[in-house]
């Protein structure tokens, strides 16, 4: 006992009991000043979480966003009318196409949506295509509950001939007509990336410091979660849980397309809802691509628009087709579940998922 | 032994600071057992909401099956020993169905259709939202 | 025919009879947690090896897992087992244990280490042979807080014991009287 401590262990240790229970005390009883909200507008899931603000006020913003995205909604949605005999603005639009050549009168914020789906469906030379709503409609998936179909290959190869195109669309002082009676608009891929930005903006100008934004599976962050970063898991497209989480920085955005979304099973096959416009059938050979995109102006546009013609490219094609969008952070599974993913995206993100944890499942690709 | 009852000297006097590092670094090693196997392992409670509402939250140490009714019918889910899954949905395409058990603590199953969403809640959550 | 028994044996009957009767005693109160028990027992096991050696010690807690056993008709059961396996990693923890310097080290510090093997050995036997496809991770931190807790008491009362004992060495009782 030459160094026994007779003055102070009792104490210490009463010291110390007191910290670990008081660190863990603090962990479970603070409570976090965060408001969590899900709501189903239109048979999509919207998920906002808004951290360091009341109650009262956390709610209000929520319900304002939701509020918004139904308001798009109602405008932007390609088959279900506004209200009973009221299309939706676009529903009046495509009516409009389907007629003729004659200008129609179209709300300023509609014809800013097409100028940039335009742009942006000419970056993507065309794999990016609004435009053929049609042939979406053929395959059934412009409805709330699809089913399998018959395959109807000499429409398709007729509307794929057709070829509707967005640079068809001519917008000129808030009017707008179709150079192609074949083209009709489908926002689908475009509208929750577009509904994301409305919704990031406006948080911003309320003064909201910290919120994460979820639109049917496309996020946006604002600040962070407390002292940490917002983290956000990517869906496995193969199993019910994350494959990797990331943290998201303020202003970042991700965006994930997947054939697990909205598909159906035909002889054992997959048809999902992203159709390659170049042959008019639904993309076999990848389950999914997502893409993240650093803060600027439309990142939430991007997260949404910009990983469907990766999706779309062949797989020799991808790298090119994500450098041709300027997108440098992507990952894309392919239909044997072999993973690539770009360096610098590689480098946020966290394996979750076991099987990807211990092979060589991953391979790095480059950017071109 | 009964004499330790009423031994009036301190028994922590015992206690050489070998001991003390013992202590601390089991007590150390403990709370990193508890962040790494108490954190992303197993889920407590599976977290139901229908609509845009909080409806229940059960724990998963049971076996048992639950019906919710949602807006467009009955869906049954089934809880069992740490896991969970949806076992019949009245909507159109099955995907709730088919997304199979929960395990882990974030893992959602939503069924759109119905409004009706699983998560589940850990000591932990590994994430904030999910991208898919 | 009579078995020639000298001091040792006797001294290790003693003992180990003590150890059994706490293992008992244990066996027979419920713990709030299922598998999360005092471990008691241990305090003969550690009282032993430092008043005697590692042998000894050995001796009296093998003895105890299988009388106790016997006794409460449980040999060769899982809960054998697993008194066993707890018994021979603790054991083998202790082997090196003791080796620690005396001057920073107390028997505390051993009977935590021991206490940790304990359930470590338990756990390894649930994981490899009793329950295989069970996940017994989560359970790991609850049992060693367990371990740390009454690692830390049935240590005390060793240090406690042992001082008693130096302080005043009574006749001990597991010598023969002379004469």
């Amino acid at each position: 006992m030459a160094i026994s401590m007779h003055k102070w262990p009792l104490r210490l240790l009463v010291i110390i009991a007191i910290i670990v229970v008081g660190v863990f005390g603090m962990r479970t009883l603070k409570q976090e000043p965060l408001y969590h909200s899900q709501s189903y507008v239109f048979g999509t899931l919207v998920d906002i979480s808004i951290y360091g603000e009341t109650e009262d006020r956390a709610k209000f913003f929520a319900n304002k966003i939701l509020q918004d995205f139904q308001n798009l909604h109602n405008q932007l949605h390609a088959w279900k009318p506004a209200s009973n005999n009221q299309p939706s603005e676009l529903g009046v639009l495509n009516a409009a196409f389907a007629n003729g050549k004659k200008p129609i009168e179209i709300s300023p914020q509609l014809a800013n949506m097409l100028t940039d789906a335009t742009a942006l469906s000419v970056r993507s030379q065309g794999l990016f295509n609004p435009a053929i709503g049609h042939l979406i409609g053929t395959w059934g998936f412009q409805r709330d509950e699809f089913s399998a179909i018959n395959i109807d290959d000499t429409k398709i190869k007729a509307l794929v001939k057709a070829n509707p195109r967005m640079t068809d669309i001519v917008i000129k002082d808030n009017t707008a007509y179709s150079n192609n009676p074949e083209v009709k608009l489908d926002l689908g891929g475009y509208a929750k990336g577009y509904a994301l930005d409305i919704a990031a903006t406006y948080l911003r100008e309320q003064k909201v410091k910290n919120a994460l934004i979820n639109i049917g599976g496309n996020i946006i962050a604002i600040g962070k979660h407390g002292d940490m970063p917002w983290r956000v898991g990517i869906q496995h497209p193969r199993k019910p849980a994350a494959i990797a989480t990331l943290d998201l920085a303020d202003g970042w955005a991700i965006g994930t397309s997947g054939d697990y979304q909205r598909y159906f099973m035909l002889d054992s096959k997959r048809y999902c809802h992203i159709i390659d416009p170049r042959d008019g059938y639904p993309v076999q050979h990848t389950q999914a691509v997502t893409v993240l995109i650093p803060p600027q102006k439309n990142a939430g546009v991007l997260s949404d628009v910009a990983s469907k013609p990766i999706f779309i490219a062949a797989a020799q094609d991808k790298a090119k087709t994500a450098a041709m969008l300027g997108i440098q952070y992507f990952m894309m599974i392919d239909a044997h579940s072999n993973i690539f993913v770009s360096k610098a995206l590689m480098d946020k993100l966290d394996w979750l998922d076991p099987e990807v944890k211990n092979n060589s499942h991953v391979k790095l690709v480059t950017l071109p | 032994m009964l004499s330790l009852l009423h031994s009036p000297k301190p028994t922590f006097r015992h206690l050489l600071i070998g001991d003390w590092f013992t202590i601390i670094s089991c007590a150390i090693i403990i709370v990193f057992l508890f962040q790494t196997l108490w954190s992303h392992e197993h889920a407590a409670k599976v977290q139901i909401r229908i609509g845009d509402k909080i409806y229940a939250a059960y724990d998963l140490n049971q076996q048992r099956d639950i019906i919710l009714h949602g807006p467009i019918g009955d869906a049954v889910i089934h809880i069992e020993q740490g896991k969970v899954r949806f076992v019949k949905s009245p909507c159109h395409n099955q995907y709730c169905v088919h997304q199979g058990w929960l395990v882990h603590s974030g893992q959602v199953a939503i069924c759109l259709p119905n409004q009706i969403s699983l998560e589940l809640i850990g000591k932990q959550k590994p994430y904030d939202s999910l991208n898919y | 025919m009579q078995i020639q028994t000298n001091i040792d044996d006797h001294r290790i009957a003693k003992l180990a009879a003590f150890a059994i009767a706490l293992h008992m005693v244990e066996a027979v109160v419920p713990s709030p947690l299922p598998g999360v028990k005092p471990g008691i027992a241990n305090i003969v096991t550690l009282y032993v090896l430092l008043q005697y050696d590692f042998a000894t010690a050995a001796w009296v807690s093998i003895l105890r897992v299988f009388a106790s056993s016997l006794l409460m008709g449980l040999f060769m059961s899982p809960t054998f087992a697993l008194s066993l396996s707890g018994a021979l990693v603790s054991l083998s923890v202790l082997w090196v244990a003791q080796y620690l310097p005396k001057r920073y080290f107390s028997v505390i510090t051993l009977s935590i280490l021991a206490a940790f093997a304990h359930i470590a050995g338990q756990l390894i036997m649930v994981r490899l042979w009793l329950i295989p496809h069970a996940s017994v991770a989560y359970l790991i931190p609850i049992f060693s807080v367990a371990a740390l807790f009454f690692g830390l008491i049935n240590g005390l009362i060793t240090a406690r014991l042992l001082y008693n004992k130096a302080q005043k060495p009574e006749p001990d009782i597991t010598e023969p009287k002379p004469g």
